[in-house]
């Protein structure tokens, strides 16, 4: 049902409980009034108006409420009155009542909701609960034997005619030390053997003091790690550096790899016949606490 | 006051509403135009229209148009009465006195 048909069928029910001299009249006023209200809403109230409005017509048009003319009438007209006047007067009443009652049940819900709601809002205080142990006896079952297959793998031997020269400057500084290259064996007489210089620490490769691990220094721990270093023609790194061999502590290797990493671009290129190449090269940094 | 008159109660809305008629006396107006310019509620206003008009103060016709052509159904005017006109100025000059009548 629209609220169009809600607010005439209430304009219907309202005229029907007028006198029935005015009944049909206040229908067709009130339905032609209720036409000029702007908003539904306002028509609804309107209404709801008629329905009240009904009420204190039918009280005002009792019979009662007529001249009596004849004295025998008087009293029955008066019987009459007082008990329309006390059902008129529960019908305030009771509409009174209803009201109150409905204005505390609104109370009393939203009292309600706010109660409900701060109920949710303060979280409930933090209580222990044991939880139930599980078996720390039990041990995870056996991971399952993977199958391997050893496939042997043919690496090729590749000859090289090159000789290794140990680095003048040994490519070592105050804390890092470049691993030895072993020296090379005396090679048979070739018409050509390129002149080869090792890599190594170049100018502004970051000092060891600053990737010693602060741990470390509190421990006491010391070390040489090496790791292993590939190097482009201009001292960059071309490989993330691993670690060869370990100090004996893996913050120290950890520190080593660090500090192997930030010197990227700052190594010295290995040479050939004294142009710079690629190589990679074995790289020892020295931990050492300063006393 | 008239045995009508004793019907009449001199409530704030009904002053207003003898007020709204008085600006214009001659001028005939529906409920919804009351209700408009005077601002009172239908469950009240209907009440001291249908009373005022039995008391005499006002009288009532239907808008004289065919609802079938104006696809609306026609208004119940309202209008004062001489007697209206003379006892709603009374009024009103009482309370001007000071005093109600």
């Amino acid at each position: 049902m629209s609220q169009r048909n809600v607010t005439q069928w209430l304009i219907h029910h309202a005229a029907q409980h007028a006198p029935e001299s005015l009944a049909a009249r206040l229908e067709e006023e009130w339905l032609a009034d209720l036409g000029a209200r702007p908003s539904g809403f306002s028509r609804l109230c309107f209404a709801i108006g008629c329905c009240w409005a009904t009420q204190v017509i039918a009280h005002e048009h009792q019979p009662s409420r007529v001249a009596v003319s004849s004295p025998a009438l008087a009293g029955k007209a008066a019987i009459a009155y007082a008990d329309q006047n006390f059902t008129f007067i529960s019908l305030r009443s009771s509409t009174f009542f209803l009201v109150v009652s409905l204005h505390v049940v609104l109370i009393y819900g939203f009292m309600s909701a706010l109660s409900h709601t701060r109920k949710s809002a303060i979280p409930d205080p933090l209580q222990n609960q044991d939880l139930p142990r599980s078996h720390p006896d039990a041990l995870p079952p056996p991971l399952p034997t993977p199958d391997l297959k050893h496939v042997p793998i043919e690496v090729p031997n590749i000859e090289t005619n090159l000789t290794y020269a140990p680095d003048p400057d040994g490519g070592v500084t105050t804390e890092s030390a470049h691993e030895p290259s072993p020296p090379a064996p005396p090679m048979p007489s070739t018409p050509h053997a390129a002149k080869r210089i090792a890599g190594g620490p170049g100018a502004g490769f970051p000092d060891t003091a600053d990737f010693y691990p602060s741990l470390s220094i509190h421990l006491g721990e010391q070390g040489i790690s090496t790791v292993r270093v590939c190097v482009d023609a201009k001292g960059r790194l071309t490989a993330d550096p691993t670690t060869l061999t370990s100090s004996g502590s893996a913050r120290l290797d950890d520190g080593a790899l660090k500090l192997a990493r930030a010197g990227s671009g700052h190594y010295r290129a290995a040479t050939e016949d004294g142009q710079p190449v690629s190589s990679c090269y074995p790289l020892g940094i020295r931990f050492q606490l300063k006393n | 006051m008239g045995k009508k008159d004793a019907n009449v109660r001199m409530s704030l809305q009904t002053l207003k509403v003898l007020e709204t008629f008085l600006e214009n006396p001659t001028e005939q107006l529906a409920g919804a135009e009351v209700h408009q310019r005077c601002g009172i509620a239908s469950g009240t206003l209907y009440p001291i229209l249908l009373r005022l008009e039995s008391a005499g103060w006002f009288v009532s016709q239907w808008e004289s148009i065919d609802p079938s052509t104006a696809g609306r159904p026609r208004r119940r005017l309202y209008r004062l009465t001489s007697t209206g006109l003379r006892r709603a100025s009374e009024v009103f000059a009482s309370f001007n006195r000071g005093v109600l009548a």
